[in-house]
């Protein structure tokens, strides 16, 4: 039979070391929890903007399998219409918000930071109009813009998009594009190295 | 009196109107006549012109809607006079600025209206000056899909229009798929993003060109055909891949090409350019035509018939 003080000593290090496991644990999720969040974070909001987008679509009549060119650009743009509506005072940030903005930005300065970022940035930057042009969230995507070229070492790093979106770039903003509807959902400047 | 520069010239013009002389004489399918202008050429390789062979052009960077982009409209007319080709694959950026209705009209239909009344099909990839929404356009044969392939009518072959300006993982997860699955003899894939170019406005896409390059040497790729730059440029072999930009279909840019850059077998920079093409078997032969009728490239590729080993 042991001794009872050694009974109490053995309980009291076995508590010690289950409040530094959990301790330990905790900070473990800490450092973890952030990044995770932040992506949830921008994963929901842009799930809730294609939720939007869709219910939109759905009341729009469908094309035509030869559909012309004025029934196609007819329903781009009241697609665009519709959503801009129902997004009205939509503002920067609401999708790229507080929290998926340095996620995001670390994520692609890690990009074009690394072993190929020169040659990413310089194919992200072909045929880039530079500081031109004024962007604004629910606007139409300029037509005269050509659009960023963007690597598949870039898409492949980024959290993936559904079919409706794309990342593009003009100048060093990351810009998030209704490929339906040919609008800017959202941008972030500052999004690539200089 | 004469400068140096004019008596160059004058050589210059001498000697290119005598190669095309001897060029309209060796072709098969025969050329319009030479501008004095056309460049000393090799020797004319003939599009045999078969009956069951698959004929088709290429065609890029061309939806201007100017007077060049017409111009050269009615000489791939004229070519389907006297080499009935199917299809136009075309290498993107077919419509430039303003996508409205009449764009599409001026841009596209009255410019290659003779080859659609002839029942000719386009095949449209996209470029970066292309919106997504170009896909649901009937006309370009896309059936709402940026990335897809089909089979040729004739010969075995089978086309890959890829989008090169957005290549998500998924669609290069289904390019290996496809390439994979394909039985076809002949794998093309077009694309807009060059993997290798001389062009000095954008020159290789070498981030495009690690992820495909590849997969095209897996699966016994013999010849890719892109745009982007605005000139006409065959490229050497690269592994035993035969690369053509073809990005002169309206837009050019004169002197664009970087004479220094060891890659050129043939490049063309100072008119627009088409590319006719006709597989026959294990050969594809090729006719580069400029905006005057004149042949400025022409050859004959044999098929590689076993994949390259990986690097």
């Amino acid at each position: 039979m042991r001794h009872p003080a050694a009974v109490a000593a053995r309980a009291l290090f076995t508590g010690i070391g289950v409040i530094v496991a959990c301790v330990a644990a905790v900070a473990h999720q800490d450092r973890v929890n952030p990044q995770a969040k932040a992506l949830a974070a921008f994963q929901e909001a842009v799930k809730k903007y294609v939720t939007l987008h869709e219910q939109l679509e759905r009341t729009l009549p469908d094309l035509p399998k030869e559909a012309t060119p004025a029934q196609i650009d007819q329903r781009q743009r009241s697609l665009a219409a519709l959503i801009q509506g129902a997004r009205k005072g939509a503002a920067i940030g609401e999708i790229f918000d507080r929290e998926a903005r340095p996620y995001l930005r670390k994520l692609l300065y890690g990009i074009f930071t690394g072993a190929d970022g020169k040659r990413l940035r310089m194919a992200i930057q072909e045929e880039n109009p530079g500081e031109v042009v004024t962007l604004r969230v629910n606007g139409r995507y300029p037509d005269t813009i050509p659009f960023s070229t963007v690597p598949p070492q870039v898409l492949r790093n980024l959290p993936p998009l559904p079919e409706q979106l794309e990342y593009r770039f003009i100048d060093r903003t990351l810009i998030l594009l209704d490929a339906h509807a040919h609008i800017i959902v959202d941008y972030m400047t500052g999004a690539v190295p200089r | 009196m004469m400068t140096r520069r004019s008596a160059l010239t004058l050589a210059f013009t001498a000697i290119a109107a005598s190669w095309a002389l001897r060029g309209a004489a060796t072709t098969g399918v025969p050329p319009q006549a030479r501008p004095a202008a056309a460049p000393p050429a090799a020797e004319v390789v003939a599009l045999p012109n078969r009956s069951d062979s698959l004929k088709f052009a290429v065609l890029g960077d061309f939806g201007t809607g100017d007077r060049a982009q017409y111009q050269l409209g009615e000489q791939m007319a004229k070519l389907l006079a006297r080499f009935p080709y199917e299809l136009v694959i075309t290498v993107g950026d077919n419509i430039y600025g303003s996508e409205r209705p009449q764009d599409m009209k001026r841009k596209f239909e009255e410019p290659y209206k003779p080859l659609l009344d002839a029942g000719v099909k386009f095949y449209a990839s996209l470029g970066n000056h292309d919106d997504r929404v170009q896909s649901r356009y009937k006309l370009f044969n896309m059936d709402g899909r940026t990335y897809y392939t089909f089979k040729a009518p004739k010969q075995d072959v089978r086309f890959f229009a890829l989008e090169s300006d957005y290549p998500k993982p998924e669609q290069i997860a289904w390019l290996e798929r496809e390439l994979e699955n394909s039985g076809e003899a002949w794998n093309i894939p077009y694309f807009h993003h060059p993997l290798y170019s001389s062009g000095e406005r954008h020159g290789s896409h070498s981030d495009l060109r690690e992820v495909l390059e590849p997969m095209f040497l897996k699966h016994g790729v013999s010849v890719v055909f892109t745009g982007h730059d605005h000139t006409y440029e065959r490229v050497k072999p690269q592994k035993g891949i035969t690369h053509f930009v073809t990005g002169s279909g309206g837009k050019l840019r004169r002197g664009g090409l970087d004479k220094k850059s060891g890659l050129t077998a043939s490049g063309f920079d100072t008119d627009q350019v088409f590319l006719a093409v006709e597989i026959d078997k294990d050969q594809l032969f090729f006719n580069a035509i400029s905006r005057t009728g004149a042949i400025i490239d022409s050859g004959v590729i044999e098929r590689r018939k076993e994949p390259q080993p990986q690097p």
